[in-house]
This record gives structure tokens, C-alpha cells and sequence, in this order.
């Protein structure tokens, strides 16, 4: 069973610190500061539920051997294609899905298609219809194309700078 | 489904919590940080920084969108706003491109959860990307309208 490590408590203690000291100077802002974080969190809590179950199933379904073959150094076009779409269904903030993918990278995710998920993030289906509305269609349809293409080329281009380490 | 199945599915269910209480520290400053941001940087302190030119415009948008956070709708809204000012397609599709790939207040968490060179390659190479796309959407538009 895994040991608990936890990640980014210097960097909690130092919000908490600031939000003190906010308090004592700024309280108005400082407290709808806080409100707004709260908000946040009761607005995301839903899909950090789904992020649990959908880790714990990739967990039951994919042994780390399947992993390593969809996702790993030799997962090829078919991994791209994976992160391309996995980027593009996921919704919710990035941070949301730090820990599954770190879980995966653990298992053998390659860093070019985390990049390739993180960049194809930006292709937000649900908003689509309101982009259309505020900026037209030819530059919505341009800009999505774009981003889909150049998550492809930062997937690569990740793929060599992050190689040269090992 | 079998014992073992169940134990298994249990294990997975165990791990996959335990991996998330261990970014809950993170998680928690992160949006911590965003409460402040979103109270402190505000849409007409955005719209304030446009109107120089092209280029510039197109800097202050890629930087003005990577510090900014929130749906992405929002950004929407404030771009539709800032068009109506006159400022131009290409910091438009900059600030937007922006403000939903990238993210200053994630880069101490995304570094911690994914190393320093990963979290800089990748931020580096989006913010090219992001200039990037803005000039190849506003010339592809050129085609088309």
C-alpha cells in the first residue's frame, strides 16, 4: 500500500501566512478573498470526486504493463491520440487532475503526453457554443484547429527536451 | 465479482484517495491563491493595460492571461469587452490562448507534482505557442473573412 506523501505543504503554509497577514491589513478584501477560495473549492469538489473514481478505475483496469503500452515510450500515435481526447473531455481545473496524472507517470506516462493533455485542455467543449456566439465561427474553428495541432508539436518538442536528462 | 476482484478494486479505490489527500496541501494554496487574485486583479485593471501597439498588445495579453485565472468563459466576456475598445484580434487570441493554457499561480504546484524542468520546458514552450497561434489564427482569418 502506498506510504501518504504530501505535496506542497511549504507552499500552504506560506498562503496561510499571507492570508494572516492580509487579514490584519486588508480584511475587507482579504475575506472576499477567502470567500471566493471557499466558493472555488464547493464548486470543484464534484470533480475531484470524479478524478478519485476515475484514477481508482484506471488502477483496476490498467495494470502497469498497459499503461507502459497505451501511454509509455512506445505507446506512438496511439498515445497521442489518448492524450489528445483526454485533454479535450476533461474538464474542471489543471490541478484537479495533477494527481491522477502524476499516479500514471509513476506507472510510465511519458511527459510529452502530459503535455500534449495539458495543452489540449484548452480546447473547451462545453464553451464552444458560446466562443461561436461572442467571436464567430471561422475563429473559433481556426483557434481550436491550432491548439489541437500545437499540443501535437509540444508534445514532440517536450518529447526531446525532456529526454536529454536521461 | 470475485474476492480477489473486490480486494483489488478496494486497493485501487484506497490508493487513488491516498494520492489525492496528498496534494490536498497543494490543492487547497492553490485556490487560496486564486481567492486573492480574483479579488485583487481585476477586469478594468485588465482592460487598462491594452492599447499600445500590435505587438505590445499581444505581449500584455499572453502576460495578462497567464497571471489571470478562472472558467475560461470569463476570459470570453473580458476579450469581447476589450475588442469593443479596439484592441486587436491578435492580443485578443493571445490574452484568451492564455489565460486557458497557461498559469502563473499553478507553477510552484505543477513543478512540485512534475519536476522544475518539466514545469519550465513546458510553461516556456506555451507561452511560445501562444504567440505563436495568435499570429497564425489572425492571418488564417485573413483567408477566410
Amino acid at each position: 500500500m502506498k506510504k501518504l506523501k504530501f505535496k506542497g505543504v511549504k507552499f500552504l503554509a506560506f498562503m496561510i501566512i499571507l492570508y494572516a497577514l492580509l487579514f490584519i491589513f486588508d480584511f475587507e478584501n482579504t475575506f472576499t478573498s477567502l470567500k471566493g477560495a471557499l466558493n472555488i473549492l464547493w464548486k470543484i469538489a464534484p470533480i475531484f470526486a470524479f478524478v478519485i473514481i476515475l484514477t481508482a478505475l484506471i488502477n483496476y483496469f490498467l495494470k502497469p504493463k498497459q499503461i507502459m503500452k497505451h501511454f509509455g515510450k512506445d505507446s506512438g500515435t496511439k498515445g497521442i491520440i489518448y492524450a489528445l481526447f483526454g485533454g479535450i473531455l476533461s474538464h474542471g481545473p489543471m490541478y484537479a487532475w495533477y494527481g491522477m496524472l502524476s499516479d500514471m507517470k509513476s506507472h510510465g506516462l511519458k511527459d510529452s503526453l502530459i503535455a500534449i493533455f495539458m495543452y489540449a485542455r484548452a480546447v473547451k467543449l462545453p464553451l464552444l457554443p458560446f466562443m461561436i456566439d461572442l467571436f464567430g465561427m471561422t475563429f473559433t474553428v481556426i483557434i481550436n484547429v491550432y491548439i489541437l495541432i500545437f499540443a501535437v508539436l509540444q508534445g514532440k518538442i517536450m518529447d526531446k527536451l525532456m529526454s536529454k536528462e536521461k | 465479482m470475485t474476492k480477489k476482484n473486490e480486494q483489488t478494486l478496494n486497493k485501487a479505490f484506497i490508493n487513488s484517495i491516498k494520492n489525492f489527500i496528498s496534494i490536498v496541501p497543494m490543492i487547497l494554496a492553490i485556490i487560496g491563491l486564486i481567492g486573492l487574485f480574483q479579488t485583487h486583479v481585476t477586469d478594468t485593471m485588465l482592460s487598462k493595460l491594452f492599447g499600445y501597439n500590435d505587438f505590445l498588445d499581444v505581449l500584455i495579453g499572453t502576460l495578462t492571461g497567464a497571471i489571470s485565472s478562472g472558467n475560461g468563459a470569463i476570459s470570453f466576456v473580458i476579450a469581447k469587452g476589450l475588442q469593443a475598445q479596439g484592441v486587436s484580434l491578435y492580443a485578443l487570441s493571445a490574452f484568451i490562448l492564455a489565460w486557458i493554457t497557461l498559469s502563473f499561480i499553478h507553477l510552484p504546484a505543477e513543478s512540485s507534482v512534475f519536476g522544475l524542468k518539466f514545469t519550465a520546458c513546458r510553461n516556456i514552450l506555451t507561452f511560445l505557442t501562444t504567440l505563436i497561434i495568435a499570429y497564425l489564427t489572425v492571418v488564417t482569418m485573413g483567408l477566410f473573412v
